[in-house]
């Protein structure tokens, strides 16, 4: 898809950023808060090396950028032009994607009539079909809940940004684990040392 | 159905005097198309309806072997439509037509678009059609042969033969049935279609969604865009079955989707998991970034140059899975013989025994394993792996580096915590 390493370098280099950040914000947090914090600038920074080009990332950002003490954060994680161009998206987006909801849900409350009258003269052949449709669009909602900003896709980009979000999750992981094994290493380390 | 056939030949001169003037011969195509996006929605029971007709000129009109078409098509009339005014009709109509024929690209566009057309369901319907006309079926094979001839020009035709004669068939029964059952709509179609069809000549899209495209174009946008949509689905699930472990096996879209939800939902755990830990592990968010930033210079130059020092390279030269069963003691003197740069092989050479060789790796290497995990999981390309695995372990080596006295001890913990994430 594209060279890993460079959005492996990308990513960490937003995210330890994001890092410092924090740090620099609040001195004493709990465990929790240090880990909400962790995470949400992993995720706006692997958001950000995505470049924007993907509508999770979108989603993701704006998402982050609604809490007000987060958006400072993914400000900062973006820079301020990257912010200001991607909000613009992001505030543009939700209005359209929106008719588009309406105007399928019309679309399907039409559809469902004829359905339902062809299902009363033939229901034992469209049975099948029936619920193998319906098993997979129930799927497809719980999917659309899973990635970000999936409840404003079709099906199609809907497969495709999971595509793209499964191989941005994968690279995160990976750093986020050799980062973990890392601080360990020199976290026990220190501790040997005194 | 035959009811109305006299509509049909006064509709169908009219047209013809539009056609003239126009000089769209092949204003018939769009409009078959558009049949047989309708009849493939309708299925079956639609066929056996019209399966008692049999066109003429539609069918004849896109013979690119006119003349013999023309005959043959005279010939599928016969047995079925016994009124001789509209078999005038047509025919006539047709052999008008005629000098407006042959464009080369024009027939090419036609057996594009006619292969790629009828679903199986449609394509059965039409086997069924096969026995009950089988007489009108000969007649239109014979002049489907001259057809064959010049498809075999056409790189693009890839169908078999036989389900081309079917195909070809379905249209005309459908062009027929359009004839037949909305004569009053045939005017604005033709005029529709005309337009339709001199745009779509203009765009030259990609073979195979052009065909699409063309044929869904002249009626129905909802049924085309709905096929369009599918087909980029089921492409994008293809890959998303590569990327996705264990999703090889499954066929059908939602056990798919099961699997593509759990796998996404572990990658999220595992985020939040790694998040958690690493809160865990760093009190204040301190994660050493002067020694990060210090070392992105140091990304370029892959940390090969560490195994220089003696024993190391000594290391080097053992059977690759020695390391790993040092015991502790050993690891001890090892560590207090060479320092720091002891410590930094062990997980080197790992990781570099698994990008040489990722299949044979014996598996009781917790660390090993571990790694190729990671690289079965991403991309095939192992050589950028190499590199960029090798860059980020040459980053956490040097961190390792700035810490003044290392032991045995972190090195094991790593792997513990490998382990550990090996289990989730």
């Amino acid at each position: 898809m594209r060279a890993p390493n460079s959005l492996k370098q990308e990513f960490l280099k937003k995210w330890i950023s994001g890092l410092q950040m924090c740090s620099t914000c609040s001195k004493n947090m709990s465990i929790l808060e240090r880990k909400k914090a962790i995470k949400l600038s992993a995720d706006v920074a692997m958001a950000s090396a995505r470049n924007g080009r993907t509508c999770w990332s979108r989603a993701l950002i704006a998402n982050a950028s609604k809490n007000d003490k987060d958006k400072l954060l993914v400000e900062h994680i973006l820079g301020n032009s990257e912010f200001q161009r991607l909000n613009k998206i992001s505030t543009m987006r939700p209005t359209m994607t929106n008719k588009r909801v309406r105007c399928k849900k019309i679309l399907k409350r039409s559809c469902g009539t004829i359905r339902r009258v062809s299902k009363r003269v033939v229901p034992q052949k469209i049975l099948a079909s029936c619920v193998a449709k319906r098993l997979s669009t129930k799927r497809t909602q719980v999917l659309k809940s899973l990635v970000p900003g999936g409840e404003f896709m079709d099906d199609a980009s809907l497969i495709e940004e999971t595509l793209d979000y499964i191989m941005s999750l994968q690279t995160q992981i990976d750093v986020m684990r050799s980062l973990a094994n890392a601080t360990e290493l020199v976290l026990s380390r220190k501790n040997e040392q005194w | 159905m035959l009811h109305c056939t006299d509509m049909t030949v006064l509709e169908r001169q009219r047209a013809r005097l539009k056609w003239q003037q126009q000089d769209q011969f092949h204003h018939e195509q769009p409009e078959e198309e558009e049949e047989e996006v309708v009849v493939e929605e309708r299925s079956g029971c639609y066929f056996s309806e019209l399966s008692g007709v049999f066109s003429g000129p539609s069918h004849v009109s896109q013979v690119p072997g006119f003349d013999g078409g023309g005959a043959a098509g005279n010939s599928i009339i016969g047995p079925v439509k016994p009124d001789p005014g509209s078999e005038n009709g047509w025919s006539e109509m047709s052999k008008i037509l005629v000098p407006g024929f042959g464009f080369p690209g024009f027939e090419a566009n036609f057996s594009i678009s006619r292969t790629a057309s009828c679903p199986p369901l449609a394509t059965a319907a039409e086997e069924v059609k096969d026995k009950m006309s089988g007489a009108a079926a000969t007649a239109g094979r014979e002049s489907f042969k001259k057809r064959k001839l010049d498809k075999l020009q056409n790189l693009k035709v890839v169908v078999e033969d036989e389900t081309r004669d079917k195909r070809l068939k379905g249209c005309a029964e459908e062009g027929d049935s359009k004839i037949t059952d909305q004569n009053n709509n045939n005017r604005e179609n033709s005029d529709n279609n005309s337009k339709e069809n001199s745009k779509v000549s203009d765009v030259q899209k990609p073979d195979y969604i052009h065909v699409r495209a063309r044929r869904g174009q002249a009626t129905d946008s909802h049924s085309l865009a709905e096929r369009v949509r599918r087909e980029k689905i089921s492409e994008r699930m293809k890959y998303l079955q590569d990327l996705v472990p264990g999703c090889n096996k499954i066929t059908g879209k939602a056990g798919m989707l099961d699997e593509i939800i759990n796998y996404v939902q572990s990658l999220q755990r595992q985020v939040e998991f790694l998040s958690m830990k690493l809160a865990a592990v760093n009190p204040r968010l301190d994660f050493n970034i002067d020694n990060f930033f210090a070392k992105e210079a140091f990304h370029a130059s892959p940390p090969a140059n560490f195994p220089t020092i003696g024993m190391s390279s000594e290391m080097n030269n053992n059977p690759a899975y020695l390391h790993h069963q040092f015991n502790p003691l050993q690891h001890q003197q090892v560590v207090s013989c060479s320092g720091i740069e002891m410590v930094i092989n062990p997980p080197d050479m790992g990781l570099r025994r698994t990008i040489s060789a990722p299949v044979s790796i014996p598996e009781t290497f917790l660390d090993s394993s571990c790694f190729t995990q990671q690289l079965q999981h991403l991309l095939p390309s192992s050589t950028t792996w190499d590199a960029d695995l090798q860059n980020f372990y040459g980053l956490q080596f040097d961190q390792d580096r700035s810490t003044t006295f290392p032991s045995h001890q972190p090195f094991t913990g790593s792997i513990e915590a490998s382990n550990l994430k090996m289990e989730m």
